[in-house]
């Protein structure tokens, strides 16, 4: 009876929780002030930022709704598969968009370092121009043919109409079809301990567990205290600490920019 | 012993603050070359990609535009030209580079005539095959444009050191040589602007 009460209990405190860290992932986070530095290029945004923002809406040509949506989606498939599409919108450029793009991409580091997995669309408002900017490691993937396709087909004819929204979600839906199954996100593992370190400390805890819990009487107390211990100091050290900040920030990448490098690689198109 | 010890001493100590001074300044220089070095081979690739992309593109005007001969056989000169001039990496001169620019814009200039005829063909101009290979090509004129700039800008650094005050007395002495760099061309240089 009493142990029914408290299963009740645990699933009314835990829907309670859930509910409280999914009204987080809908906080939308602003988009930051676009800064022009010495090199021509915009200031690469905080890490804070970085978490919180993947499309950087400068022009507003996004509603806050939509915006939102499209960083959910983003950041979900950041989540799982590490890699990074940033969005920006501008109002004017002076330069080649093309060339432009890419160093900016460059600058910023998106995507990770190691796997070059970095996407950046740059629109450019007033001269109605689209780029797609691929890192160095998607461009085998997502070739400049095939970015072409998209802005062809799944941007042009949306953007004439006015439906920004529309066209970049179309855009996000390829492209992420395209690079399907390529990466998987394995980040967290590479960032938190070896593998040896935390067998050594889960090691060492059991026997501390064992010493202090061995001495009192219980014999089920050493059992059902040292399972959740060892769980969740496991658990905090990698997993839980990296998840719970990307769900409460949501909307960016949870690991901030990567620092993949850009190459050039991508199609620009005009609506 | 302990008085020949004190005075030599202060000599010790210059020669080893040269000694640290020096190695770090010829560490910084083996670093800023490989740094160029690296970029260089990032330049070479990229001209390596347009050439690869050249036969099939000959090929599939080819198909559609059999009389434009002449340009074609231009192209293919051209590429083979430019797939010879090669650069040695330890040692870019000015003439060589001038050399290498040389046969990279003849198959620059011989492309974009190719790419002007192309213009009478409208069968061609709509072919599937041929607008990807359109857009690798741009593609690839951009990567080509972008790994440039970032061998200038390394070469630059290395240039820098070796020139500056302390390094100018020792790049000499380890034989470190300035490094070419490629000839901006026009419009290059302007500093893009973003209005907000």
């Amino acid at each position: 009876m009493s142990k029914l009460k408290f299963i009740v209990l645990f699933f009314v405190i835990y829907s309670g929780f859930l509910s409280m860290s999914g009204q987080d992932r809908y906080m939308l986070a602003p988009v930051p002030k676009l800064v022009i530095e010495k090199d021509g290029l915009p200031q690469k945004p905080t890490l804070q930022q970085q978490q919180t923002v993947s499309v950087y809406d400068y022009a507003h040509m996004l509603t806050d709704a939509e915006r939102k949506k499209l960083q959910e989606k983003i950041s979900k498939y950041n989540d799982s598969t590490s890699t990074q599409i940033v969005i920006a919108t501008i109002k004017k450029l002076n330069d080649d968009i093309s060339l432009y793009a890419t160093e900016w991409a460059h600058k910023w580091g998106i995507g990770q370092k190691n796997k070059g997995n970095g996407i950046f669309i740059l629109i450019s408002r007033d001269d109605h121009k689209i780029t797609i900017r691929t890192g160095y490691g998607v461009e085998h993937l997502l070739t400049d043919a095939l970015s072409r396709r998209i802005i062809e087909r799944d941007i042009i004819p949306y953007f004439k109409q006015g439906k920004f929204y529309e066209g970049l979600n179309a855009a996000l839906d390829t492209i992420q079809k395209i690079l399907s199954g390529e990466f998987t996100n394995d980040t967290s593992d590479s960032e938190s301990w070896p593998f040896w370190a935390v067998f050594l400390f889960i090691f060492f805890m059991i026997i501390i567990i064992a010493l202090v819990f061995g001495n009192s009487s219980g014999s089920s107390g050493s059992s059902s205290g040292g399972g959740p211990i060892i769980y969740t100091s496991s658990g905090s050290s990698s997993s839980w600490g990296s998840s719970s900040g990307s769900s409460s920030f949501g909307g960016g990448f949870s690991g901030g920019f990567g620092g993949g490098g850009f190459g050039g690689g991508g199609a620009t198109g005009s609506w | 012993m302990k008085k020949l010890l004190t005075a030599l001493a202060p000599f010790l100590a210059i020669a080893f603050l040269l000694y640290v001074t020096v190695g770090r300044y010829y560490n910084n220089a083996i670093v800023y070359q490989e740094d160029a070095k690296t970029a260089w081979s990032k330049v070479e690739s990229a001209y390596q990609r347009r050439a690869d992309l050249i036969p099939n593109l000959v090929n599939t005007v080819k198909g559609y535009a059999k009389h434009e001969k002449e340009t074609l056989e231009a192209v293919i000169k051209a590429r083979a030209a430019a797939t010879q001039t090669k650069i040695d990496p330890t040692n870019i001169t000015p003439e060589q580079l001038a050399q290498f620019q040389q046969a990279q814009q003849g198959l620059s200039g011989a492309l974009s005539r190719l790419l002007v005829t192309v213009e009478k063909y409208p069968e061609l101009k709509a072919d599937k095959h041929f607008l990807e290979l359109q857009s690798q090509l741009e593609g690839t004129e951009n990567r080509i444009k972008v790994e440039r700039d970032r061998f200038n800008d390394a070469v630059n650094v290395y240039n820098i050191h070796i020139k500056k005050f302390p390094g100018r007395l020792f790049a000499g002495l380890f034989g470190f040589k300035e490094m070419a760099r490629f000839s901006s061309e026009k419009g290059a240089e302007k500093a893009p602007k973003v209005e907000f």
